[in-house]
């Protein structure tokens, strides 16, 4: 993949304003690293125009009035295409966590929405974020305070405007979720219970019970489900968003996705597109991500020429029970890491690897009670240096009752696996969490592609800099969800795209034709050209990075997909052709090399990026990683989209 | 060194003042579950004391006892869920996690495991 990465010169200002073509340059322009400089071309292919157009559904899609009327009926057209059906929305979301459902609710007062997820609705890493989320909601506690947090957290490679608006809008966006319907923990007194999580100077994270992410879930579905205005699309995975060049723009339409229960391709046209996918654990073997995050919206978004930024901070966890290590192996492989606390090593936990030796007293005096991230790059040293997969965790010293009170999860687990940590040693391993990095949004959400925002785990808003503050993943999510709202609405009413527009791009194929043999060599082989990418990227981009590894990554990734594309290929895959698996694989190639490539950049260590050969913080380093467009002329499947690009 | 981490490890102790009206506030001493002396006095009578014992294996007789511990235990907490929600003498929170904070070791565990850091 020909890319360019800079650094963007002289300051942290995401600010830019992304619609004014010239600004935008000139800050792509400033002085800096550019690596393989060049900037987005487009690519110019004549179009394939489907002749067979019928529209069913006579419902002109009328313009949007201003009255923001409950009662404003859905007028979301379909036409069908012969070989798929075309859907025509105001807005189209992907993803449905916290940030796609919030934007969406707020959407629908104003027109159509199709909310377009790829499993069950729920299925989402905010499912899954089971902590808190933070907002300044005490007295004593300060909006100053919490962005000071932040951007030590960050490594101070923040953007200080973006971290002032999350701190300052999120308490709004936390009464607004109760407001809903999601029901926080509070005192006996009615107020909102409050705890303390690390890195924090404050008591300020809401949660519920234990389930904080599962419940503002909830409470969003269940809103989502009653709006009359919004239609879920579940068991669609998005394939490419449809854009196309408007001289110097691109601008998006929208967004072809595959039923992938039905098999079907569904084209959805939309005025604005909210991307909101989520994140990108499965690069790894080993993450505490649900199956559906696999990268796919900031794969997506590097397709249609958006800017990608930070990538190279992935936030690991450095003790994920190791199933490799236990006496019975789970049946089913793990689909999500289970995370042995802190407090394990806090109540006197030791850590050994596999010959018995306690390491971290090598690392770092405080040994175990070390910082989590010293822990997390020791963990990875001993496990690169000894060609190992995983370390152990012993607490068995210590009385049982006390385990067995304190740690009941963890006992249980592993009991039914034959392990008994009263008595020896847990095995654990990092395991992949956050991805701090991704597509570059402003202040409002907007990206650089017209009509194209994005929100959560997937954008790269400048709040979290070179490493997360606990609970601030849930609270971005829901301020640029907001924040976006406005934009989106005032870009709907000035577009004018028409029921043609499904012309302009060819149509993704299921591939009927290859036959259920070689689908099933295909699915195979992905399967595990999957497993290998996993593995290269632990190995080679993991917690410890050095230049020779990273250039050895590149090396081998490029061989594996090089590989992999032949293999379709030969097999009869053609260029347009979609299936699940097969669009997750390019995902993952794609999203590995944004965050390979990206490492490769960074000649400084800061934050959640570690270099063994540039071990330091280098302060005129301080910048933000962008990943610029690929040219195109050497691409693979996966870095440029399926369809024939067009212009507008 | 160990006692600087450690301090920043542990959520605040004794430096942050007591609530103002309007908030509950946030104490840290840890809870020991009720259903923990239970547990104690079941483990105690039916299964040997741990010692240190890395290569140790599970034996049938000790992994049933502490599989049945662990379910009586779970149910007890389920019960208790079901009837009303749980006060926590402590901090005033009403139907929280039982037991010892969340975030008292800076990372949001439960029963072990973590969730959020």
């Amino acid at each position: 993949m020909a890319a360019s990465i800079a650094y963007i010169g002289g300051h942290l200002q995401y600010g830019v304003n992304f619609c004014k073509g010239q600004s935008y340059k000139q800050a792509v322009w400033v002085p800096g690293v550019i690596f393989n400089g060049c900037l987005q071309r487009e690519l110019s292919w004549s179009c394939g125009v489907s002749k067979f157009l019928q529209i069913r559904q006579c419902n002109l899609f009328r313009s949007p009035s201003n009255k923001k009327s409950k009662s404003f009926r859905t007028l979301a057209t379909s036409a069908y295409l012969r070989d798929g059906t075309t859907k025509y929305f105001d807005f189209a979301v992907i993803g449905s966590g916290v940030a796609g459902l919030r934007y969406a609710l707020e959407v629908a007062k104003h027109g159509s929405v199709a909310v377009i997820t790829k499993a069950e609705p729920h299925e989402s890493n905010t499912n899954y974020a089971q902590g808190g989320v933070s907002a300044v909601l005490c007295p004593s506690d300060s909006i100053e305070s919490h962005m000071q947090d932040t951007i030590v957290a960050g490594a101070y490679l923040c953007d200080e405007e973006t971290v002032k608006i999350v701190c300052t809008e999120g308490p709004d966006r936390i009464r607004e979720l109760i407001a809903m319907g999601a029901s926080f923990d509070h005192g006996e007194d009615g107020n909102l219970h409050l705890a303390r999580e690390g890195g924090h100077s404050h008591h300020r994270i809401v949660h519920a019970a234990d389930m904080t992410g599962r419940e503002i879930e909830r409470a969003l579905l269940e809103a989502v489900i009653n709006d009359p205005n919004i239609s879920v699309f579940k068991h669609h995975f998005a394939i490419d968003l449809l854009t196309c060049q408007d001289g110097l723009d691109t601008v998006c339409h929208g967004v072809d996705a595959l039923n992938t229960e039905t098999q079907e391709v569904v084209r959805f046209i939309s005025k604005v597109t909210l991307l909101a996918s989520g994140g990108a654990g499965h690069i790894y073997p080993s993450t505490t991500n649900p199956l559906v995050a696999t990268g796919d919206g900031m794969a997506m978004a590097h397709r249609a020429q958006a800017v990608i930024s930070n990538m190279e901070f992935v936030q690991f966890h450095p003790t994920a029970l190791a199933d490799e290590g236990l006496p019975i192996k789970p049946k089913k492989t793990r689909e999500n890491a289970f995370l042995i606390t802190e407090a394990v090593r806090g109540d006197g936990g030791i850590l050994y690897n596999l010959s018995m030796e306690r390491f971290m007293p090598l690392y770092d005096g405080r040994a175990e009670l070390a910082p989590r991230d010293v822990v997390a790059r020791s963990i990875d040293d001993q496990l690169k240096k000894r060609n190992e997969n995983y370390v152990l965790l012993d607490i068995s010293h210590k009385p049982r009752e006390k385990i067995l009170s304190h740690f009941p999860n963890i006992s249980n687990e592993c009991l039914q696996h034959g392990l008994d940590i009263t008595r020896q040693p847990i095995p654990v391993v990092p395991a992949a969490h956050y991805m701090c990095g991704g597509v570059r949004a402003g202040l409002q959400g907007e990206t650089n592609v017209h009509g194209l925002y994005v929100a959560g785990e997937v954008a790269c808003t400048g709040l979290h800099g070179a490493n997360r503050l606990a609970s601030n993943s849930l609270l971005e999510a829901l301020v640029f969800a907001r924040r976006a709202v406005q934009p989106s609405i005032d870009h709907m009413k000035s577009s004018n795209l028409d029921l043609r527009a499904s012309d302009l791009w060819t149509l993704p194929l299921v591939p009927k034709s290859l036959g259920s043999d070689v689908m099933h060599k295909i699915l195979r082989t992905t399967k595990e050209v999957r497993k290998e990418l996993q593995s290269v990227m632990w190995k080679y981009v993991g917690i410890v990075r050095s230049t020779r590894r990273l250039q050895e990554a590149e090396q081998k990734i490029g061989e594996l997909e090089a590989k992999w594309e032949t293999y379709l290929f030969e097999h009869g895959w053609q260029q347009t052709m979609v299936a699940h698996e097969a669009c997750e694989m390019r995902n993952l190639f794609c999203c590995a090399k944004l965050v390979l490539n990206s490492a490769l950049a960074r000649h400084e260590s800061r934050g959640l990026h570690y270099m063994i050969d540039f071990p330091h913080l280098e302060e005129s380093k301080r910048l933000p990683t962008v990943i610029f467009p690929s040219s195109g002329t050497t691409s693979t499947w996966s870095s440029r989209q399926l369809h024939q690009h067009s212009t507008c | 060194m160990a006692k600087a981490s450690l301090s920043r490890l542990f959520s605040s102790l004794s430096e942050h003042s007591i609530a103002k009206p309007s908030f509950t506030g946030f104490r840290s001493d840890s809870v020991a579950r009720s259903a923990s002396n239970s547990t104690t006095r079941f483990v105690c009578s039916s299964a040997q004391q741990s010692q240190l014992n890395h290569g140790g294996k599970v034996d049938e007789e000790d992994r049933e006892a502490l599989k049945e511990n662990l379910e009586s235990k779970n149910k007890e907490e389920g019960e208790d869920g079901d009837e009303g929600d749980h006060v926590n003498k402590e901090t005033g929170e009403v139907g929280g996690p039982k037991g010892p904070e969340p975030t008292r070791y800076g990372d949001w565990e439960r029963n072990g495991r973590c969730y959020d850091f």
